[in-house]
């Protein structure tokens, strides 16, 4: 199979909408009320579990069974081992999270030729799926080196040293089996006479001009659509990721008793990104973020180095 | 870190990126003594930009009564009151520190994040005097001050120093080099906020639709056509100007906001102490408490108000403030002779003329030609 990158489709209007935007007022959209359901109640304390062993390498073992879906609970994983790795709070650059979030990530890996899958673990009190203002999503990545892993820095590459990311965040994954929510969802009880363009009675205007409203959507932002779980992206250094079209990675994450488990799987090599090969030595890296405690963007927990990496 | 020079607070301050002026910026001037919080400005921007899902509770432009006030809530309270002191020298010189002087190591900026019920009350404390029902009496009775408020109209600042902009991981946030209007850019924002907390004004939002942080966009589409804002032109009572302001040292005195605000000091930046040189600018209520004025526009409050008591043996600035409100235009240029003032645009042609004083005219109570009583009633 072929997996090739692309830039998704980012169509700059041209000013003449926007102008045509000013002069046409729309109809005024008044909240009337717009209390949510607060948060879940506290969730029970983590219960102990056995540590993985800290590990310095990891070893990518192959396995029989079907990688391109990922599974958290699929037989294969009871045959490879699981090995914990630090983390740091992000420090590079500010704004930063003041303490260290997550400190430890469990990690095991897997692939069947064609497909590789990676498992992580790692404890968060909450379930935090983001949505409204203020709430920010669980979420982590893994990172590749498109070209030699050993130039390439760790933090999000550098000019003409790009880095290859599947971010997955628990707001992508609710999007991918639920939708993506409605303000109605995310806001019960907000009261709205009308939106521009969509009156109870008489919907109007083509998708393009309903758009207009939606500035996001109006500039193509990957942001701002339905998204399937994980997002592809690549970055030559700080401040410079883009969401990449393609999507040839899945992810599947489960929250359980304090812990996500997740499963990020992609093929081993996709056109455009990171090319891993049976017997070659690699790198990756990981970050996490703790929705619940504020973290997104640059505030993040990360690995200070590659960890190296060998497909068997 | 860089030092930029920021003309308001009379130093250099702290900013992450080097100093840099646009050619030109876009700024406002609002007469606070004459605005009746009608709310038509809000309404303006609301209907021209905001109309869309998740823009439900978003007021680009939003009229506050102060001091109880503010949208979100207390947004000035909880900057002011993290910020510490905040003293002025006698030379005009700001001596506390600014929002990004006064960061923590892990921060861009001192700021805090406004929740979901902050944004939920625009109008609260508006025309608000009664005690609940009407047996309750009046509140403002009960007000541990005397009684004062006054209404505070309020855009994006499109600051020199703009802490949205510093606050970006992403460097999704720009500052135009033709005109200085702050622009987040929708198709690089990834919504994670860092703008939201760290503008204290609170004027960059987030729209959980399209999962992007939006804000006033100085409405550029007019603005490069040589028209004002939305928020301006609709001003019920005149009492708004938007044009483009340079630095005192290349302050021009035939500009109306360099006027106004440099050659008279009549229009003052809004807690400048907070180092980001934003670009709107109020002629302070004359009535309100000098104290809290003061704290809100710094040191040369009195003077701005000593200079528009003598407003009426100014003929000049008089004439300015009927410019203002008087024409849909940018008004690059002004002028005032015989009893008329004149505004012009970039190319110096006049575009509006208005006289300083109106013309009374006395009409007799009874119309002898049509033989009919005068009323102002039906
Ligand atoms: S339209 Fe003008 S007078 Fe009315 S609230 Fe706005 S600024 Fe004040
Ligand atoms: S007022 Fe706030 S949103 Fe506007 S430019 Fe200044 S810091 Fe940015
Ligand atoms: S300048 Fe335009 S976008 Fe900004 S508040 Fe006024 S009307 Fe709204």
């Amino acid at each position: 199979m072929n997996h090739v990158l692309h830039s998704p489709r980012n169509p700059s209007r041209s000013g003449a909408l926007r102008r045509a935007a000013l002069w046409t007022c729309a109809s005024g959209a008044l909240l009337a009320a717009c209390k949510g359901d607060s948060k879940p109640a506290g969730t029970p304390p983590t219960p102990a579990r056995t540590p993985a062993p800290p590990i310095s390498a990891l070893e990518v073992r192959a396995v029989s069974g079907d990688l391109s879906k990922p599974d958290p609970e699929a037989p294969y994983w009871a045959e490879v081992p699981a090995g914990q790795v630090a983390l740091t709070a992000q420090a590079m650059v500010t704004p930063r999270s003041a303490k260290t979030m997550t400190e430890a990530i469990e990690v095991a890996a897997a692939h069947d030729g064609k497909y590789i899958a990676f498992r992580l673990s790692w404890p968060d009190r909450d379930k935090s799926e983001a949505g409204r203002l203020g709430q920010y999503s669980d979420a982590a990545a893994i990172q590749f080196a498109v070209k030699d892993v050993a130039t390439t820095p760790v933090m999000m590459g550098a000019p003409d040293q790009p880095v290859h990311i599947f971010h997955w965040r628990a707001q992508y994954q609710r999007d991918a089996e639920q939708g993506k929510p409605t303000m109605a969802q995310l806001y019960p009880h907000m009261s709205i006479d009308m939106y521009p363009m969509e009156f109870k009675e008489a919907k109007g205007g083509t998708p393009e001009q309903q758009e207009q409203f939606s500035p996001g959507r109006a500039e193509g932002n990957p942001q701002s659509y339905e998204k399937t779980g994980v997002d592809e992206i690549i970055a030559e250094g700080i401040s410079t990721s883009a969401v990449q079209a393609g999507h040839s990675g899945a992810a599947k994450g489960t929250w359980k008793d304090g812990w996500w488990t997740l499963v990020i799987t992609r093929p081993l090599a996709v056109e455009g990104g990171s090319v891993l090969k049976a017997g070659a030595e690699t790198g990756v890296a990981f970050a996490v973020w703790q929705g619940g405690e504020e973290e997104v963007g640059s505030r993040k927990s990360i690995m200070m180095s590659w960890l190296p990496t060998k497909v068997l | 870190m860089p030092k930029v020079s920021n003309w308001q607070i009379g130093r250099d301050c702290e900013y992450p990126y080097d100093g840099h002026r646009p050619a030109r910026q876009w700024s406002i001037i609002f007469d606070l003594n004459k605005c009746i919080a009608c709310q038509t400005c809000t309404l303006a921007c609301k209907t021209t930009w905001t109309s869309g899902k998740g823009q439900e509770y978003m007021f680009w432009n939003n009229v506050e009564t102060k001091p109880w006030g503010g949208y979100p809530l207390a947004w000035d309270l909880r900057i002011l009151e993290q910020l510490g002191r905040q003293d002025w020298g006698a030379n005009g010189e700001y001596l506390g520190k600014t929002l990004v002087e006064a960061a923590p190591e892990n921060e861009r900026v001192l700021h805090y994040a406004p929740v979901d019920e902050d944004w939920m009350y625009p109008n609260i404390g508006e025309d608000d005097c009664g005690g609940g029902t009407v047996d309750g009496g009046m509140h403002q009775a009960s007000l541990p001050h005397d009684q004062w408020f006054f209404y505070l109209p309020r855009t994006c600042a499109h600051c020199t120093y703009p802490a949205c902009l510093a606050a970006c991981p992403r460097k999704a946030i720009y500052k135009r080099e033709e005109d200085g209007i702050v622009l987040i850019d929708q198709s690089r924002c990834k919504g994670y906020g860092e703008c939201v907390r760290a503008c204290p004004y609170k004027k960059s939002m987030y729209n959980p639709h399209t999962r992007t942080s939006e804000k006033c966009i100085g409405c550029y589409p007019a603005v490069e056509q040589g028209i004002q804002p939305q928020c301006v032109v609709n001003c019920i009572g005149k009492i708004r100007v938007m044009g483009f302001i340079n630095p005192p040292a290349k302050a021009r005195a035939d500009n109306p906001i360099d006027y106004l605000v440099h050659e008279k000091g009549l229009a003052l930046p809004y807690y400048p102490q907070l180092g980001l040189e934003p670009n709107i600018y109020y002629i302070p209520p004359i009535h309100a408490d000098r104290d809290y004025l003061r704290q809100m526009f710094g040191p040369r409050v009195e003077d701005a108000i000593e200079a528009y008591r003598k407003l009426p043996e100014d003929p000049r600035a008089s004439g300015l403030l009927c410019l203002i409100g008087s024409t849909d235009r940018i008004m690059h240029r002004f002028d005032v002779k015989k009893g008329m003032a004149y505004g012009y645009d970039e190319a110096g042609a006049e575009i509006v003329r208005v006289p300083v004083t109106e013309d009374v005219i006395v009409r007799a109570p009874f119309d002898a030609k049509l033989g009919a009583s005068r009323h102002n009633t039906p």
